[in-house]
């Protein structure tokens, strides 16, 4: 069983040597500092050089430590931060897909940027956080030595900045949330925009639309203001609290020197231990910190406790990629027995939410029926192992979604010949680097992301291709150049499509209607069913 | 970093009067940098010290006082200093939006990444500005405080500050470098994570679990690379900041007495270097070495490739539209997308442009209405260079129709001023007279979401209809009507007059023109249909396997 808290022991661990090094300059820092004002005072008072050579000496160990204190800080979270997301990142791969039911894509972004960056910065948080509470506390008592009555002004005057403090973020948060909000019509008006590109340029109105995106202007600035406005004011009153203590010190202090029981050095020394004993609310600001990383490295633990689907160890035999679906159960969809014979071209066909994905999903194990078996020649695919599973099956999708250095890296081994089955070939070689372009560089329309997700099925699958909806962004005749590859290809096809031209070309037709199966025969049988008709009717726009 | 300089300069010129008032008001929060070494050096000496404890208090009452000025005057420089920076934040947000529409080709990611930089921009523009001013006046305030209590340290406490400010600003470029390095680290693993995260059913269906944590992890580990050297360049400024910090305090206390300073006096400087100096001296370091980089680096991105504004605007004696020897590719070791293109399209044709997708039919299109320049050969529109052609002479309806939020009629007559008569006729022709009654009438508050894809284009080409060029441009701006809304509208364009050229997405598209251009990537032929299927094997092909009955479906 992990637990956040070994997670963020685990990030301190493999900080590294900089922990031991963060720990020890900030122990050694804390002391130093609370000692400096004292020696400071004293050497301002004696006219003998002992206490200025101690000053000097604090002084230069101080800065020793601050320096090693800010590299160690720096070092361990960069190595802590990369421990976790490598971790983590491995993990939610094994996962897989079924991760994002309970995860969105954008908060898997967020964890494994920003939450295992605050888990990273546990080291130094815990750390630093802990001794800053020597200079703060010891300051405290530092001023209780000197006189309780100084000290009782500094409690005071902490309580009066924690509450200022709280006030200011409880308002600032709602007004942020008007601020945003104004921001967020510009933005939506200009993702609109955006989309008609074409049309602005082309029609030369960009003056006239930028007005018209623009129009909330005046709207975010008041907002903006009122922001600025609201962290002044509370500027202001942050901004006395510690001075005015710091006065008032000096005004007590002051008595007591007239008395001859302070030197003017100890007066000194008691100004600047208000200043360190105020440093008491940046401490409870790594305490928060720390805090931060504990619920980051929650939300981490529980991406770490989504198991991974188990695989099996056999290989396939040799065998025509027959498929089968026996007594298969999940979501949405029930097979009592269904048989793709092996190198053949079945399409799947059906109306939206008939099952038509599911059914692909399971075709390949990208996740695992409820009840029965879905087997590949005689082996049932969760007995195979991972690399004869996804070598044995290649997917296509309607959206999909590539993974790459470069295109050619994306399609995978043999690119280019599988780029022209795909015929994506073509518009590859037009664009700015061919096949070597980065990905990042590649703007590709739906149609041309579709032929590239498509070579890439043909370069992994060497038993079964699975096209889900992998064509519908393909105009006529791209889509029969893609037909007339796929019907020369010898592995088997699963085609998910709801075009009957699709449908038309395949040697045998499953035909969905709310997760079962309704038909299963040549396109050309089933068309004399005005039922059958409809499903394709339905979905012309 | 210089054009980011001058850009800044120019934010606060811009504003001159804001500027004044925000130097006006940094005076007054400076005021205890320049009182608390008097303050405290009288309080001791000529107060308590001297067994007038009355004297002290008012010198103490002195301080106080100094630093409420301050903090009413920080408040009032902090909004000085918004007024300065929300124009700012305005200007890069309209940038944004102005080049993402005369960009083309932006992606609504794009959009929101830009508007996230123009925030940290803005915060970063922010802490620049005020740590540079407070140090410059805090600077200038201890030293006119010490001058007038003691001239003589004056050499003692700024000679090793201006040391180790030298020292600081010395390393800055280093700095920038590392911290520029990790925000680029930073980003690039972001991105990743978000393609890796994006595709994980991809990564599944192809079993490329270690090939994609390969690559994503090899961005962790440059960034935690260059994290960690950010780290080293960090230590060592904070070195300098030491030695500009803590030299002159040793300084003071070591030889200021026996410059003649009493036990108050001393007190009273390091005071005045450890309270105010210092911590303005840190706020500079922060404020350059973190949000000074980040700034020049948004900005850069902000501002990077604005495109030059174009030339003057011609109109057009007519629309004859002629390309010659038209090459296009999008980079140089790219495969061209146009290739060598001649063609003339005399004004007054109907013409139909065939060819698988990716062909470069879109990119025709826009060679035609001049969004891209050839890199050899000419387009021109009645003799005048595509680009140069003033927008009103053709229009162009790409296949994302553009839909703003407003009212319908808005919508309708974006590119022409119309009566309500001409819209009826128009919405009647193009076949879009039953969505404007669904819709509810003109002044229907309408917003892309809400409409269907087919719908959309109906309002673009009513638009179209009613704009005043007399070259239409349709890229396939009919692919979601079905093929009877399509013969309508497209049949609506035809009678309209003028030029009209269609990149057809369907077969009967094409055969409504009186000329077919086929695009098939090696050439480019024209014709009639009944030429084309005897000269061209790609349309003869497509004509063979195209069964009406199966595209009415497709």
């Amino acid at each position: 069983m992990r637990t956040a808290d070994q997670l963020v022991a685990g990030a301190i661990r493999r900080g590294g040597p900089a922990v031991g090094v963060l720990a020890v300059t900030s122990v050694a820092g804390g002391v130093l500092a609370l000692a400096l004002p004292y020696a400071l005072g004293r050497a301002a008072d004696a006219r003998s050089g002992g206490w200025l050579a101690g000053c000097v000496a604090v002084v230069g160990l101080l800065v020793v430590c601050d320096t090693f204190g800010v590299w160690a800080g720096g070092a361990s979270g960069a190595r802590a931060s990369a421990w976790v997301r490598h971790r983590v990142l491995r993990h939610v791969l094994g996962v897989g897909p079924g991760l994002t039911r309970s995860v969105p894509e954008g908060d898997l972004v967020t964890r494994l940027g920003m939450n295992a960056e605050e888990v990273g910065r546990a080291p130094d948080a815990a750390i630093t956080g802990a001794t800053m509470l020597i200079p703060a506390v010891g300051s405290l008592v530092a001023l209780l030595l000197i006189d309780p009555w100084l000290a009782l002004t500094l409690v005071a005057g902490l309580t009066l900045i924690m509450l200022v403090l709280r006030a200011f973020l409880r308002v600032s948060t709602a007004l942020a949330g008007d601020y945003q909000e104004a921001q967020a019509d510009i933005a939506s008006r200009l993702v609109d925009a955006v989309a008609g590109a074409r049309t602005i340029a082309a029609a030369g109105t960009a003056a006239q639309e930028t007005r018209r995106v623009l129009s909330a202007l005046p709207r975010v600035r008041a907002h903006a203001l009122e922001l600025w406005r609201v962290r002044a004011q509370a500027g202001v009153r942050a901004a006395v609290v510690v001075p005015l203590l710091e006065v008032c010190v000096l005004g007590v202090g002051g008595y007591r020197l007239a008395a001859g029981d302070l030197t003017a050095g100890e007066l000194y020394a008691s100004a600047r231990y208000v200043v360190l004993g105020a440093g008491l609310g940046s401490a409870l600001g790594y305490v928060s910190q720390v805090a931060r990383a504990r619920a980051a490295a929650r939300r981490l633990v529980r991406l770490l406790d989504e198991c991974p689907a188990p695989h099996g160890v056999r290989r396939l035999p040799d065998g025509p990629g027959v498929l089968v679906f026996h007594d298969v159960m999940a979501r949405g969809l029930h097979i009592p027995d269904l048989t793709i014979p092996g190198g053949s071209a079945v399409a799947v066909v059906g109306r939206s939410g008939s099952g038509k994905s599911r059914l692909a999903c399971l075709a390949g194990r990208l996740a695992d029926p409820a009840r029965g078996q879905v087997l590949l020649d005689d082996v049932p695919l969760n007995r195979l192992s991972r690399t004869a599973l996804r070598e044995a099956i290649g997917y296509a999708f309607e959206r999909p979604c590539l993974v790459g250095d470069t295109v050619a890296d994306a399609i995978g081994p043999s690119a280019e010949q599988a780029a022209q089955a795909a015929g994506a070939d073509a518009f590859i070689r037009r664009l700015p680097s061919g096949y070597a372009t980065p990905l990042a560089d590649a703007p590709m329309s739906g149609g041309e992301r579709q032929r590239v997700g498509l070579a890439r099925a043909f370069a992994h699958g060497d038993r079964l291709l699975v096209l889900d909806d992998a064509t519908s962004s393909l105009d006529t005749i791209t889509e029969h150049q893609v037909g007339a590859a796929l019907a020369a290809d010898r592995r088997t096809r699963l085609i998910v499509t709801h075009r009957a031209a699709m449908a038309a070309r395949a040697d045998l037709v499953v035909w969905l209607e709310r997760g079962r199966v309704r038909g299963y025969d040549r396109h050309d049988r089933l068309w004399r069913n005005p039922d059958y008709r409809a499903v394709f009717q339905g979905e012309a726009s | 970093m210089r054009a980011a300089a001058r850009v800044l300069a120019r934010a606060v010129t811009r504003e001159p009067g804001r500027a004044a008032r925000l130097a006006a008001w940094s005076v007054a929060e400076v005021a205890p940098s320049f009182v608390i070494g008097l303050a405290l050096a009288g309080a001791i000496d000529d107060g308590f010290g001297a067994g007038e404890p009355m004297v002290g208090l008012v010198w103490v009452g002195v301080l106080g006082l100094s630093w409420v000025v301050a903090a009413v005057g920080a408040r009032q420089a902090l909004m000085a200093l918004a007024g300065i920076v929300e124009p700012f934040r305005e200007r890069l947000a309209a940038g944004v939006v102005r080049d993402a529409l005369a960009g083309g080709r932006v992606e609504a990611a794009a959009v929101t990444r830009s508007n996230l930089q123009v925030e940290v921009a803005r915060d970063a523009f922010a802490t620049v500005l005020g740590v540079l001013r407070s140090f410059v006046f805090t600077l200038v305030s201890v030293a006119l405080g010490l001058a007038a209590l003691m001239p003589e340290v004056l050499v003692l406490v700024l000679a090793p500050f201006a040391l180790g400010l030298g020292l600081f600003l010395l390393s800055l470029p280093a700095l920038a470098r590392r911290q520029r390095a990790f925000l680029v680290a930073d980003e690039r693993t972001t991105e990743w994570v978000t393609v890796a995260m994006g595709a994980l059913r991809d990564v599944t269906a192809c079993g490329a679990e270690e090939r994609t944590g390969e690559l994503v992890g090899r961005r962790i580990d440059e960034q935690a690379a260059a994290a960690g050297t950010l780290a080293r360049v960090t230590a060592v400024r904070t070195f300098a900041l030491g030695l500009g910090g803590w030299a002159p305090v040793l300084l003071v206390l070591a030889f200021a007495p026996g410059l003649g300073a009493s036990p108050g006096m001393v007190v009273g400087i390091v005071a005045a270097v450890l309270q105010s100096l210092t911590p303005a001296l840190n706020g500079l370091v922060e404020g350059l070495g973190v949000s000074g980089v980040r700034l020049m680096v948004t900005l850069e991105r902000l501002m990077g490739d604005r495109p030059a504004a174009g030339p003057d605007r011609l109109t057009p004696p007519d629309v004859r539209v002629e390309l010659s020897g038209a090459t296009f590719r999008y980079g140089p070791h790219a495969d061209p997308v146009v290739s060598d293109l001649d063609l003339t399209v005399p004004e007054g044709e109907h013409l139909a442009v065939v060819g698988p997708s990716g062909i470069g039919k879109s990119t025709l299109a826009a060679l035609i209405t001049g969004l891209v320049q050839p890199g050899e050969g000419t387009v021109t529109v009645g003799g005048v260079a595509a680009e140069r052609v003033d927008p009103a002479a053709r229009v162009l309806i790409p296949q994302e129709a553009y839909v703003f939020r407003g009212t319908l009629w808005d919508n309708l007559t974006y590119l022409s001023v119309a009566s309500e008569s001409r819209v009826d006729g128009a919405v009647a022709e193009v076949g879009a007279d039953g969505l404007v009654q669904r819709l509810g009438g003109y002044q229907a508050e309408i917003h892309a979401a809400e409409l269907t894809p087919g719908e959309r284009q109906l309002v673009a080409l009513v638009r179209a209809y009613l704009s005043p060029a007399r070259l239409t441009i349709l890229d396939e701006s009919t692919c979601h009507l079905d093929p009877a809304a399509e013969a309508r509208a497209e049949e609506a364009f035809a009678r309209r007059g003028g030029t009209l050229i269609v990149i057809a997405h369907r077969l009967t598209s094409a055969m409504r023109a009186q000329r077919i251009l086929v695009l098939d990537g090696a050439e480019a032929v024209s014709g009639t249909h009944a030429d084309l299927l005897r000269t061209s094997r790609l349309y003869a092909d497509l004509a063979g396997q195209w069964d009406p009955d199966l595209e009415q479906v497709s």
